[in-house]
């Protein structure tokens, strides 16, 4: 139903971009005045004019409508003498007369629950109707208003431009608005967890063991079963997976994608760039998940195997193999990226020094990487938070157990794979076991947004000095 | 009259298939400046790039011809360019000291050549280059600040530490004086009387009144060719060439 209103009020509100334009030419004409904008502004006036007052009221409409029908029904069946204790017990006879109402609903239906039914539907007619009516005086009223602007040779160029800004205004207003709501779902989460389990105990823990808190409502732990909770949150575990296969993962991508950065850009003649610049930003486009059972069913086995042959004891799910994963999968966003910098190093300070008899690697070394270096470690830092911030490769290859450990043959685990364990399968919401997922989330965020802006702080001075 | 120290013979420089110069042949005399003259793109700047092979920067560059130096051939493909470069110092259009400290900046090239073994032979270098450069007095208490914090012409004046630096035989500038303002400009004419003393120096300028007050000999290049070169005095008093003529008398260019 909106669908189509939506659709009917753009198409009428485009048509009457030609309208304007000829109504406005006429005018000029007929008035012999010299127009204030060109004539296709005034159609441009009349569109935004007909069409963003009937959208927004059909937006506001379409928030309010359930609401205010839930009430008005919810009112209508006490009244007939349904009773409910709570809240709860009122969403749901709601939701049974909607399911009536639509027909899908197979449980016994009383008296009560009929009458409701049908009130509903009635109540749905009138909105609906009543909806259609006042979109439509919308339309009327907003289009005699602007025709009646034109008429007045108004400064349509200034009115279209100030609409325009407003609607690119209210887009990023909308990005930002879901960013300040993730953040906060995260944070009231995580206050809900934090209630139950010491902040302290949770970044200084050394023990991560969630499932012991499966299914217990937070607000009914016992004092005794607080104390065995308390050292079942411990953050340290991850943070130090995370951080160690963050760490093999920079260990392999960091040389590489440098030098094959510096290849790319000091090197690579124009034939050879054009080819293979694409090629390594291919392994940018492959999807995570394809690493993750690569790192897992190739990689993983095949240091197993090795271990094996030599006599060491490597898990099937290893730090290394993870991270070694990771690390080709990160190298392009190195490469390309201090590819780009050591490009905008300046060609003059190459001259320079190659007017004083350096060779080209003695350039690059004492003079291109060190004047790239903020871009560098700008990019490396990026890097980092990526690495941090993956999860199909991790969840894969690296394992499940929190083990602290530095040996990288062993399995370990990580932030992200934790939340996702947590949060598959059928969750209690009250539980601390699920919401420490969200405080896992929170440390992730709040960990990748310092490193991002440390990043960005570098690769910002950088720029400054040379532009 | 001094010594030829310079010698170019037929010299052709094509970027790809555009050619760039025409069989320029320009003797250039030792402890003297040479100043070349000419409108945009009339190939100056690519000539005495050619005396310290920086075309060899640009892939699409090709060099014929000859040029020697104290008569040894240096458009040679098994010459070695890192010796020439140390012999033929060279100073840019643009000032691009490095974004390192003052010394950094003059003790590069030394290091890079394995001279100055020491800290205090090093200390020496930097110290004699930036008086030769006459910027010691104005920067010698802050030698650790980075060479980018300085003026423009007093970066210029770095560059050209840092090209005499290494202790060439033959300095190269192209433009030096473009970027900067009259005062420092003037400071590095003045330097560059001095500098002739010790060095043989070729400067490329737009300006003719710097070319009839820093040089004895000047070229006149036009659309890739050496027109005419001779005594500076002689060059703009009386030309021989209808089109130096109209050139330093400002009818075209």
């Amino acid at each position: 139903m909106n669908f189509v209103l939506i659709f009917l009020i753009v198409i009428f509100s485009s048509s009457l971009f030609f309208y304007g334009k000829s109504k406005t030419k006429s005018i000029s004409i007929e008035r012999n005045i010299k127009l204030n904008a060109l004539p296709k502004f005034y159609g441009y006036y009349l569109v935004l004019w007909s069409s963003i007052p009937a959208l927004v009221f059909l937006l506001v409409w379409s928030l309010f409508e359930p609401v205010i029908i839930k009430s008005i029904i919810i009112e209508t069946a006490a009244n007939q003498g349904a009773i409910f204790n709570d809240k709860n017990e009122a969403n749901l006879i709601y939701e049974k007369i909607k399911a009536i109402h639509l027909g899908t609903y197979f449980g016994d239906i009383d008296t009560i629950l009929k009458e409701s039914a049908i009130s509903y539907s009635k109540f749905l007619n009138i909105f609906t109707n009543s909806k259609i009516v006042l979109i439509f005086v919308t339309i009327i009223a907003s289009v005699i208003f602007s025709l009646k602007k034109i008429k007045n040779n108004n400064k349509a160029r200034e009115d279209v431009e100030k609409i325009l800004k407003g609607l690119l205004f209210v887009s990023s207003l909308i990005a930002i608005l879901t960013t300040l709501g993730i953040i906060f779902s995260l944070l009231f989460e995580s206050i809900k967890f934090f209630s139950v389990i010491n902040i302290f105990d949770y970044l200084f823990g050394t023990n991560w063991s969630p499932q012991r808190a499966f299914i217990r409502d937070a607000s009914a732990i016992t004092a005794a079963e607080y104390d065995e909770l308390r050292d079942a949150f411990g953050f340290v575990p991850l943070i130090a997976g995370t951080s160690f296969i963050a760490f093999i993962a920079m260990f392999v991508a960091v040389p590489i994608g440098l030098f094959s950065g510096i290849y790319m850009a000091e090197y690579a003649s124009y034939k050879i760039r054009r080819i293979s610049k694409p090629i390594i930003e291919i392994l940018a486009g492959i999807p995570t998940v394809v690493y993750g059972f690569f790192a897992a069913l190739t990689v993983g086995p095949f240091f197993r195997q090795i271990g094996e042959s030599i006599g060491l004891t490597v898990s099937s799910e290893s730090a290394l193999a993870a991270g070694l994963i990771m690390g080709i999968m990160i190298i392009p966003y190195i490469s390309s990226l201090s590819d780009d910098v050591i490009n905008s190093v300046p060609q003059s300070l190459r001259d320079g020094s190659y007017a004083v008899g350096a060779t080209k690697s003695e350039t690059i070394k004492q003079v291109v990487i060190p004047a790239a270096l903020p871009g560098i470690i700008g990019s490396v830092l990026l890097a980092v938070s990526r690495a941090i911030g993956e999860t199909m490769i991790v969840v894969m290859a690296a394992g499940l157990a929190a083990n602290l450990t530095i040996n990288p043959l062993e399995s370990t685990t990580t932030i992200t794979t934790q939340i996702v364990m947590i949060l598959v399968g059928d969750q209690e919401f009250d539980s601390p076991k699920t919401q420490s997922a969200f405080a896992l989330g929170l440390t992730l965020f709040v960990a990748t947004l310092i490193l991002n802006y440390i990043a960005q702080r570098a690769v910002k001075k950088y720029r400054e000095k040379y532009d | 009259m001094s010594e030829a120290k310079i010698k170019s013979n037929n010299l052709n420089v094509f970027y790809g298939d555009k050619q760039a110069l025409f069989d320029v042949n320009l003797d250039l005399n030792e402890k003297e400046v040479t100043a070349l003259i000419g409108p945009s793109g009339c190939g100056k700047s690519t000539f005495i790039r050619c005396i310290n092979r920086m075309n060899d920067v640009i892939d699409i560059c090709k060099v014929t011809g000859n040029i020697e130096i104290d008569g040894v051939e240096i458009n040679d493909e098994n010459l070695d360019v890192v010796s020439l470069r140390e012999r033929v110092g060279m100073v840019f259009q643009k000032p691009n000291p490095f974004p390192k400290s003052i010394y950094d900046n003059i003790s590069y090239g030394p290091k890079i050549h394995g001279k100055g073994e020491t800290k205090s032979e090093l200390d020496e270098i930097v110290e004699r280059s930036l008086k030769k450069a006459a910027l010691w007095e104005e920067v010698k208490d802050r030698l650790d600040e980075p060479g980018t914090g300085l003026s423009g012409g007093q970066q210029q004046r770095l560059c050209i530490a840092r090209a005499i630096s290494v202790n060439p035989e033959v300095i190269l500038m192209d433009e030096p004086c473009s970027a900067l303002d009259p005062i420092a400009t003037a400071k590095i004419e003045e330097l560059i009387d001095e500098l002739k003393k010790t060095y043989t120096i070729v400067i490329v300028t737009h300006s003719m009144a710097q070319a009839v007050r820093v040089s004895q000999k000047t070229g006149f290049f036009h659309l890739g060719k050496l027109i005419e070169v001779g005594k500076t005095e002689k060059i703009f008093k009386n030309p021989d060439n209808k089109m130096t003529q109209d050139y330093i008398t400002g009818r075209f260019g």
